[in-house]
């Protein structure tokens, strides 16, 4: 793995990092007519992210990313969430969704509506849980230490105890100088 | 009248809306949230009050607001007496319980908000399922009782009595409340409707008998758990671990009377049935007599009217059990009485409690001359109890004697097993009244008594001295209660001509027994006292709770043996047993069924290859896949594995394409670029020695034989299945509905997206909800994972880890 020195790899990094995602967003919008959506959008913004976060090196990833991922998974599902419960209001069931077509500049005709604030719901949770899971793995990887000291505090339980103090079975312990 | 469903809806709902605003206004106000509460109860009563006035005499009138049509519920509620019965019980008593509790709840306890919260949370849930019209509403409301009382019995969570407390008492009338729920099931199945009022007009006629025996069964077990009837007794005791505001609010005056309410509720619908009469009044009968001896063998004090409040709630079920219809006179005094009493009590016993520190009926003693006033209150309410005369207990009694003198000559030998029962019951409540009263205040002062007394507030006392009041008040003047009950008289229920009571009948029958029990209690009371209590305790073959406890934990260890024997560290290990098992069970069951599956698949496969052109495409393509998977499996280095394994799903993306699946080919592409950049993160994980280290350990062994035996007949398998699959596709695929719908339905284009969001939409809000999830786990995973110093020494062959506390523990 580099370490984040290489300055061609940056310089293709941040060139792809802009393609990728204006790709990511027409994929977004167009969803709803053609192939594209939510999903995939948010895989594509992921990918980026961490291609940026190989190139400069995890210590900076805080700041192309500057908000913590897993806040934005959580306000995509927030968003979907509301979108569902917002036909409530007007005493519609809930999830039923509502289209209007509108002609945009580039896009041409493009569905704006419920689908789309539920798949933008889509796209930054799928973007949140991508970027977080490379994140944390190229950590671990490359620094040594998978979440930072205020990830532990927010992740984990004080009281728990690690795995491998319980359930030591499957390590191989044959050879190991006894506990004390 | 219009003023009424609003009256209706605030009564109900208002407790609910408060319940927020007192966990909020705990935090600031204190042990004096109970003020503000207190307005709570109050206004519900009011507006219960005057909706019993507008109604008029006999109320039956339905409310009703649509709330889920297509599950055919709705927020339905019937105002009959029964439901304003029961209604101004729980408003009124919980308007006595809050006053009572903000002097008890001082500064020994904390969040008095939350037990505000909480307490306003169980009265709506109670008043929903008093008047519920529907069934599927009185469920809810019913399983809401259950969780409030949860959370109260285990307000005190961080002692471990509370806990088990509220576990076993979610755990039993959660589950009973499910027969419940399988009953209205059934019974909505019989009669088309969940709605109550159309069943009490029309009761179940012509239905098929066996299938509606079965509903009224499963009811009932809901009925009988939720009133802690045998076998479902044992819960009732250990919920004892609550606050005592809570156990003479939910576990004597109101929650447990629901099952009580129930009976009544279904008498008209089911008592016709000729189970009803021996089910119910079996078993409330058998239970009564077996309480009232436990209470009788109880020290704690709580426990002690634990027991009590069994024994009374078994004989107000079988009173309804053993009753003809329309022809019930009195319920309604039995259970007010038992309200009187048995509310008053738990609050003296909770007085007690905190002015000496016990409630061990064996370290008590002389508490008479340190207290007088609470001495003469507990007098009243034990003499209640017990049934003396001048008191509502004494008028119950009467009327109790009366109608179940009746019950032989009616039902024959289960009546005269009522009667006897009741007889038994009635000199073990004597015994137990004068026990409790004798022992605790009379008598030497006893160690803890003077080592801990201080005078209770007088506030404490206020709430119990009125239920004294009314059951004397009551007692001497039972004509009074007459009119109020007729009031509420309810059709198919009650007699509608009123029988008068009255202190004195006259030399009866009744009043010979009456005094009969109460000189044999008293004697044989004061005739085990000359021996002393000391020998006294509970039977342990009566300790049903041991034996629940221990099935609750049997089931959490043995998963845990399970765990243990099959449980790994490496994920290749589950797979295999995974895997293993998929061959074993697919496999079989297809060469169970040879000849119609693969037997047959064969017959056609050269019929069916003739039928395709060859394409050189695709074959490329299928072999290219084949090559670079043969490629993930024997290539020596790590990363170039995975590489190979990469462009085998790459690849796939082509056939998606070739079938025209835009959608597919894009979502794979992408979905193989992440796993394979998270995947080769890992890697990077690994120290080079890792790698040498499998190198070195190439070769057969039996393990590896058998992993690659187990991939072979996998990938078989699956091979197998996808012909057979598309060999006999489904009869009717989905596919061209959603294709044809989703532009007039979805007004979209793209079939994959709008089913996705539209038409399936609940379900993708399901997964991508589990997608948060399951990485919020995976992080406490990462962090778990932790090495100790000697594995950090051996880290070279030791499994990757996502060390946190490395640079600690290495030195």
């Amino acid at each position: 793995m580099t370490s984040g020195r290489d300055p061609i790899l940056r310089t293709v990094a941040v060139g792809a990092f802009f393609l990728v995602n204006v790709f990511a967003v027409y994929l977004l919008l167009r969803g709803h007519n053609a192939p594209g959506g939510g999903f995939i959008g948010g895989l594509a913004t992921a990918i980026s992210l961490v291609l940026l976060m190989l190139a400069f090196g995890p210590e900076r990833a805080g700041r192309f990313l500057p908000i913590e991922p897993i806040r934005l998974a959580a306000g995509g599902l927030l968003l979907a969430a509301l979108s569902g419960w917002a036909p409530a209001l007007f005493g519609r069931p809930f999830l039923e969704q509502f289209t209007e077509y509108v002609t945009l500049p580039i896009l041409g005709k493009t569905a704006l509506g419920t689908p789309l604030l539920f798949d933008t719901g889509v796209y930054l949770l799928v973007v949140g849980i991508g970027s977080k899971l490379g994140f944390t793995l190229a950590n671990s990887t490359l620094l040594g230490r998978a979440l930072s000291p205020e990830d532990q505090a927010r992740f984990a339980s004080a009281v728990e105890t690690p795995i491998e103090d319980t359930a030591p079975v499957g390590l191989d312990t044959r050879d190991q100088e006894p506990r004390n | 009248m219009n003023a009424l469903p609003a009256l209706l809806l605030l009564a109900v709902f208002l407790p609910l809306l408060a319940a927020p605003l007192m966990a909020l206004a705990g935090r600031r106000l204190g042990p004096s949230t109970g003020w503000l509460a207190l307005g709570v109860p109050a206004a519900c009563g009011l507006a219960l009050l005057a909706v019993a006035i507008q109604v008029g005499p006999q109320p039956n009138l339905v409310v009703r607001w649509p709330w889920a049509p297509s599950l055919g519920l709705e927020l339905a509620f019937l105002v009959d007496g029964l439901s304003l019965f029961f209604g101004l019980i729980v408003t009124g008593m919980g308007f006595l319980i809050v006053f009572y509790a903000r002097a008890y709840l001082d500064d020994h306890y904390r969040h008095h908000g939350r037990f505000y919260a909480y307490l306003l949370l169980f009265m709506t849930a109670m008043l929903g399922t008093v008047f519920a019209d529907n069934l599927l509403l009185l469920f809810v409301f019913w399983e809401l009782t259950g969780l409030a009382s949860f959370l109260l019995i285990g307000f005190s969570h961080a002692t471990e009595s509370s806990r088990r407390g509220a576990r076993m008492a979610l755990l039993v009338t959660g589950g009973t409340g499910l027969c419940l729920l399988a009953g209205v099931i059934l019974v909505r199945q019989l009669t088309g409707t969940f709605d109550l009022q159309t069943l009490l007009r029309a009761p179940l006629v012509g239905t098929d008998r066996s299938l509606t025996t079965a509903a009224m069964v499963l009811m009932l077990v809901g009925a009988l758990g939720k009133s802690a009837q045998f076998p479902f007794h044992f819960w009732l005791p250990n919920a004892m671990a609550a606050p005592t505001p809570v156990s003479a609010y939910l576990h004597s005056a109101t929650m447990v009377k629901l099952g009580v309410f129930l009976c009544a509720r279904l008498f008209p619908l089911f008592s016709n049935n000729e189970w009803w009469a021996p089910m119910l009044s079996g078993i409330a009968f058998f239970t009564m007599t077996f309480a009232a001896i436990l209470a009788l063998l109880s020290t704690d004090l709580k426990a002690l009217l634990a027991y009590s409040t069994i024994s009374q709630l078994g004989f107000l079920i079988g009173y309804y059990g053993l009753a003809t219809r329309g022809e019930i006179e009195y319920d309604y005094l039995h259970i007010l009485n038992h309200v009187f009493y048995k509310g008053g009590l738990f609050m003296v016993v909770g007085i007690i409690d905190h002015a000496t520190g016990t409630r061990d009926i064996r370290l008590l003693g002389g508490l008479a001359r340190r207290d007088p006033g609470l001495a003469v209150l507990t007098a009243v309410l034990c003499a209640t109890m017990a049934g003396l005369p001048l008191t509502t207990g004494f008028i119950s009694k009467e009327v109790m004697l009366k109608e179940i003198f009746h019950a032989p000559a009616a039902f024959g030998g289960l009546g005269m097993f009522a009667l006897v029962c009741v007889l038994i019951t009635s000199v073990a409540k004597v015994m137990f009244s004068a026990h409790l009263f004798v022992q605790v205040f009379l008598g030497r002062e006893s160690a803890a008594v003077i080592d801990h007394f201080h005078r209770p507030s007088r506030m404490l006392l206020l709430p119990p001295a009125l239920l004294a009041v009314a059951a004397l008040v009551l007692g001497v003047m039972p004509g009074l209660a007459v009119s109020p009950i007729r009031y509420l008289d309810v059709a198919g229920l009650h007699l509608p001509a009123a029988v008068p009571l009255a202190l004195w009948h006259g030399l009866n029958r009744e009043l010979l027994v009456s005094t009969g029990i109460v000189a044999l209690g008293a004697a044989v009371y004061f005739a085990v006292n000359r021996v002393g209590w000391n020998w006294v305790r509970l039977p342990r073959w009566s300790r049903f709770d041991l034996a629940f406890d221990v099935l609750v934990d049997g089931i959490s260890s043995a998963a845990k043996v399970i765990t243990r024997a099959v449980g790994s560290d490496s994920p290749l290990h589950y797979l295999k047993i995974v895997l293993t098992f998929t061959v074993v069970l697919v496999g079989g069951s297809l060469l169970w069924n040879f000849n119609s599956s693969v037997g047959k698949l064969i017959e056609e496969f050269p019929v069916r290859v003739s039928e395709h052109a060859f394409e050189p495409l695709r074959a490329l393509s299928a072999l290219l896949i084949a090559l670079t998977t043969l490629g993930a499996v024997f290539l020596r280095r790590w990363t170039t594995r995975l590489i190979s394994l990469s462009l085998a799903g790459f690849l796939t993306t082509f056939f998606y394409v070739l079938y025209r699946a835009p959608d597919l080919a894009l979502t794979q592409v992408l979905v193989e670029t992440i796993s394979l950049v998270l995947v080769l993160l890992l890697l990077g994980r690994f120290p080079r020695t890792a790698e040498e280290c499998e190198e070195e350990d190439r070769g057969f062994s039996p393990r590896k034989i058998y992993a690659a035996v187990l991939a072979v007949l996998t990938g078989t398998l699956m091979t197998t299945l996808m012909l057979l699959v598309t060999a006999w596709p489904s009869s009717k695929p989905m596919g061209p509905d959603f294709l044809q719908m989703t532009r007039p339905l979805a007004k979209g284009d793209n079939a994959v997206n709008t089913i996705l969001i539209d038409f399936r939409g609940f379900d993708t809000l399901g997964e991508i909800t589990v997608l948060l999830v399951a990485t919020l786990g995976c992080l406490g995973l990462f962090l778990r994972y932790r090495r100790t110093a000697t594995e950090w020494k051996q880290a070279e062959k030791g499994p990757p880890g996502f060390g946190v506390h490395h640079g600690e523990e290495k030195s």
